[in-house]
């Protein structure tokens, strides 16, 4: 990691983490070149890149746009390239940011903003609405608000919002974006924390830092950026892999935040900047597949779950698989009593997390399926409340959740 | 998720649970019979897992071992029984890793007489600075309003040297001689020990026996003034530190002598002191039936400096100590806890916690739950949390330091090595014996009091207000129902203890609360809305709440 620079006045620090973007960095570059002159031409600024050892003349052509003045380079250890591709696609994610963090405090910078050198959506504006709040003084996190149509983004809106909302109290709709605007006051907290060498540090590091700020009783708000676009990333295809990773980085949270999050009562909203707009339908989902995985997760699972769920749970999920596909439906609190309950097995370990974590596939895509078999032909404010209402059982759940997390009772042995 | 370890909160030790452990006794890792550094190693997990948060180690310094350890031979070594140096640092940076801190001991006031400066003065001329290190007189007569401490053993606090020709003083053992802290160079030794450990990263010394450690013609020899200057002195030695480590003070004295050990203004001694009054009282409460032992006590307990805070413990390796006590309570104490004259030792009870209350499981439960409740850092001692008994037959104090009970296997899984060479026998008694008390059961039983004790353990760190806030008794009629409000900023928590046998109604005046609702820590249950009438409460035999007072609109 290079040293940290010494503190010189800047106000901005925009900063992009990538590896071999050549393709995509030029457009990255100049969106935030032009999004720094339009809306803060007078501040001092610099542009901080992290970059884990690209090949393909990324580097340079960040220095080309931006001007070699104005950048500063960190490199960052990837770490060793063991297990998964992490769901965002970039290895060493954790370090980097770190890097980014430690260069915008020696800086002394009053707001970073950090984007992805491999998004392909990125839009001058986009600086404007993360940063600003930041500046003017009256938030320390700005997380991205994408339009997201029914299907898209399914893990957030039926675990990690629900749940982050329900616990920590905050209203983050989208909290593990790789993009997103923070203080000075918080990336001083930021680094205080013991996440970065974490395990799965690389994976979860983007939704720790959304819930640190959370837990941590900073301002938060989300800005609506507009659809996200398409990334140049390899992310891993299998949806179990990313079921397991995301939720897993929540329950690790879950677990070293109890303090906050026991503590935490109802949730409040947080501000949106900008407008929400309607994305349109998606293409539809083929939800015969979904519920086929349910059923069969059920028959071949069913034992794996009778370690973190009750019998009565288990009972409903066989009622669910007798039911046809278009009487199916996944009762709100049974669903985030099953999340909670994975929750808890997690803490307890009650049996090789990665296990437990991908034993909640079939459940995961029985929701789904039930969510998409409500939602169809739903407009965005459809889909917003019935998610709101999901939300709103998972915060009457949360209660259940502290009772067993307090007196836990291990369900076999 | 904030630091582990190296948590830069200068005030760590108030939201501490403490967990008192002998090497000797834990677990043995090379098949010796003898609990070393590296068996405490392999069950930093279990103690991890405990959700303690700091270790007090008892000394494991180079010792004859006349007094349990408590008579240093070297202060700046491992005992061979129990390792070696690099054994220590590989447990300290394991423990470190999981977010334990760790305090050893520092026996101030004397060392062993096989101490190298004890040998090297006994031999040098009287006056020399060797000499001095200790002190000497030609009479035995000197300092006789001085108390003699170990009152089954020793007859006076001076001994005869002959290789000296001068009587020498202790206040305690014969074998360990009172160090001269009116030498200069004493303190500066002292010091470096100090420095020593903390350069190896230990977290904090416990300070044993510091109300002794000068002497003064005409005094009773204990917390004079040029004692509290030594303790000064050693605060301002470790404050030079950027993170000071913590000073535990033990003094035996009453709670208005004690709380000179926190020294003027914001503390300027220890930041810890034990509060002995109160254990006692608490058993007392706990068999009259009546709250009034532990609230007299607790009212009648000096305010501290802010930084500072007691160090609260049912059970430890010494006696149930009853010099803090009255003559008639200490009458009440041995007929209400030791009946068999072979339980008193000195002027106390050397019992384990369950056997003093008969193993009872709610007694157990309800005792814990006020130590976590009361104000101060709770000190567990190592078995309690599974109930471990205790053997009468072993000398001195030797039954409360038994093997640790792992499993039900050979030597209660503490020790690889042949039965007949451990260095104590294990409990094997029908009701306490290793076969039915050990970790392993309780680990597989969900009812278990090591699930309720780790349960309790964190639940109490949820909530700052235990380690931090302020009490105050509420007096209900029934006075079988001790109850107290805990505050701390905007947490307020409600304690309400049945000490009796039977289950008892208590009616609360809680006005003061009027719309808050009481939601019961443990199971997270709502109970009804405080309003203007009394507060109907009923509790079942030896019950415990503890209640968090929500307000409406927290």
């Amino acid at each position: 990691m290079t040293e940290t620079p010494v503190a010189a006045g800047v106000d901005l620090v925009v900063a992009l983490t990538s590896y071999n973007d050549v393709k995509s960095i030029g457009a990255v570059a100049r969106a935030v070149r032009d999004g720094v002159a339009r809306a803060f031409a007078s501040r001092p600024v610099r542009y901080v890149l992290a970059d884990t050892g690209s090949t393909d003349g990324t580097r340079e052509a960040m220095r080309e746009i931006v001007g070699a003045e104005a950048l500063v380079e960190v490199a960052y250890e990837r770490g060793p390239q063991l297990g998964e591709l992490p769901y965002h696609g970039l290895q060493g994610r954790a370090a980097a940011l770190r890097a980014i963090m430690q260069t915008a405090h020696g800086l002394g910078a009053r707001a970073t903003v950090v984007l992805d050198a491999g998004l392909q959506g990125v839009r001058p504006e986009w600086i404007d609405q993360l940063l600003t709040p930041v500046l003017a003084g009256e938030f320390d996190y700005v997380s991205p608000y994408y339009e997201r149509r029914v299907n898209e983004g399914a893990i957030t809106k039926g675990i990690v919002y629900p749940m982050a909302r329900a616990l920590y109290g905050v209203r983050l709709r989208q909290p593990a974006g790789t993009e997103f605007a923070c203080s000075g006051r918080l990336i001083d907290h930021y680094l205080q924390q013991s996440f970065w060498d974490a395990e799965h540090a690389s994976v979860g590091i983007d939704l720790w830092l959304a819930l640190a700020a959370a837990a941590g009783e900073y301002r938060t708000c989300e800005a609506m950026l507009g659809a996200r676009g398409g990334s140049s990333r390899v992310a891993p295809s299998d949806p179990s892999t990313t079921l397991a990773q995301v939720v897993g980085a929540l329950f690790v949270d879950v677990e070293h935040n109890v303090d906050a999050w026991q503590r935490a009562r109802r949730s409040h909203a947080v501000p949106v900047f900008g407008d929400v707009a309607d994305p349109g339908p998606g293409s539809p989902i083929e939800v015969d597949g979904l519920l086929e995985s349910f059923r069969l997760g059920y028959r071949e699972l069913r034992e794996i779950w009778t370690w973190a769920l009750p019998p009565r749970t288990i009972v409903e999920l066989r009622k669910m698989t007798e039911a046809g596909s278009d009487r199916f439906r996944f009762d709100d609190r049974l669903w985030a009593s099953i999340v909670y309950d994975f929750a808890l097995g997690h803490f307890l370990r009650v049996m090789p997390r990665d296990h437990l974590l991908r034993s909640l596939t079939p459940l995961y895509t029985g929701w789904l399926a039930s969510f998409v078999l409500q939602m169809r032909d739903a407009s965005h404010a459809e889909v917003e409340a019935r998610v709101e209402q999901l939300c709103v059982a998972f915060e009457a759940e949360k209660r259940h959740l502290i009772s067993r997390w307090r007196w836990p009772e291990r369900l076999r042995r | 998720m904030r630091r582990t370890g190296t948590s830069v909160d200068p005030l760590w030790y108030k939201d501490a649970v403490i967990y008192e452990v002998p090497v000797k006794s834990f677990c043995d890792g090379n098949a010796d019979g003898i609990g070393d550094f590296q068996g405490l190693y392999e069950k930093l997990d279990y103690l991890q897992s405990l959700s303690v948060t700091c270790l007090w180690l008892l000394p494991f310094f180079p010792s004859p071992l006349r007094d349990d350890g408590y008579d240093i031979a070297d202060y700046t070594s491992v005992h061979p029984s129990y390792g070696t140096l690099a054994d220590f640092k590989r447990f300290l940076e394991a423990a470190h890793a999981r977010g334990l801190r760790v305090i050893v001991e520092l026996v101030l006031n004397h060392t062993s007489d096989q101490h190298p400066w004890f040998q090297r003065a006994r031999s040098s001329p009287p006056g020399s600075p060797e000499r001095n290190f200790y002190v000497w007189n030609d009479t035995d007569d000197r300092h006789k309003e001085a108390r003699i401490i170990f009152v089954d053993s020793e007859r006076s606090n001076w001994t005869w040297d002959d290789v000296a020709k001068a009587y020498y003083w202790h206040r305690f053992f014969h074998h360990q001689p009172d160090l001269n802290f009116d030498s200069p160079e004493v303190v500066r030794e002292l010091l470096k020990v100090l420095d020593f450990w903390l350069d190896l990263g230990v977290d904090g010394f416990r300070l044993d026996a510091v109300p002794y450690l000068i002497e003064r013609d005409g005094t009773n020899c204990e917390n004079l003034p040029e004692t509290h200057a030594i303790i000064k002195a050693v605060r301002a030695h470790v404050n030079k530190r950027p993170s000071p480590p913590l000073l535990l003070a033990e003094a035996n004295q009453p709670p208005a002598d004690v709380r000179a050990y926190f020294g003027e203004g914001d503390g300027d001694e220890c930041h810890m002191a034990y509060h002995f009054p109160v254990m006692p009282r608490i058993f007392m409460s706990l068999h009259l039936e009546d709250r009034e032992p532990i609230v007299d006590v607790m009212e009648r307990t000096p305010p501290i400096p802010e930084s500072c805070q007691w160090a609260m413990f049912l059970r430890n390796h010494d006696e149930l100590t009853l010099e803090m006590v009255t003559e008639d309570e200490r009458d009440y104490m041995y007929l209400a806890y030791s009946m068999d004259p072979q339980g008193r030792i000195n002027v106390g009870i050397r019992r384990r916690l369950a056997p003093l209350v008969g193993n009872s499981r709610p007694r157990i439960e309800l005792l814990n739950a006020l130590l976590f409740s009361l104000p101060g850092t709770p000190i567990l001692y190592y078995g309690d949390e599974i109930g471990m008994g205790d053997n009468l037959y072993l000398g001195d104090r030797n039954g409360v330091r038994t093997p640790m009970q792992w499993t039900g296997d050979r030597n209660a899984g503490f020790s690889k090595a042949n039965p007949a060479g451990l260095y104590s026998p294990v409990i094997d008694d029908p009701v306490y014996g290793y076969p039915a008390v050990n970790v392993e059961s309780q680990e597989a039983d969900n009812a278990s009091l090591l699930h309720w004790t780790r349960n309790m353990i964190r639940l109490r760190q949820h909530f700052k207000v235990f380690g931090r806030g302020s009490i105050d008794f509420l007096r209900p009629t029934n006075t079988k129902v001790l109850v107290f409000i805990r505050k701390f900023e905007d947490d307020v928590i409600l304690c309400v203890a049945n000490l009796s046998r039977t289950a008892q109604p208590v009616e609360l005046d809680l006005r003061a609360y009027a719309g808050a609702t009481p939601v019961e820590t443990l199971g997270y249950t709502e109970f009804p809305r405080i309003g203007e009438l009394p507060y109907f409460l009923t509790l079942g035999p030896y019950g415990v709440y503890w209640f968090e007072l929500q307000r409406p609109h927290d």
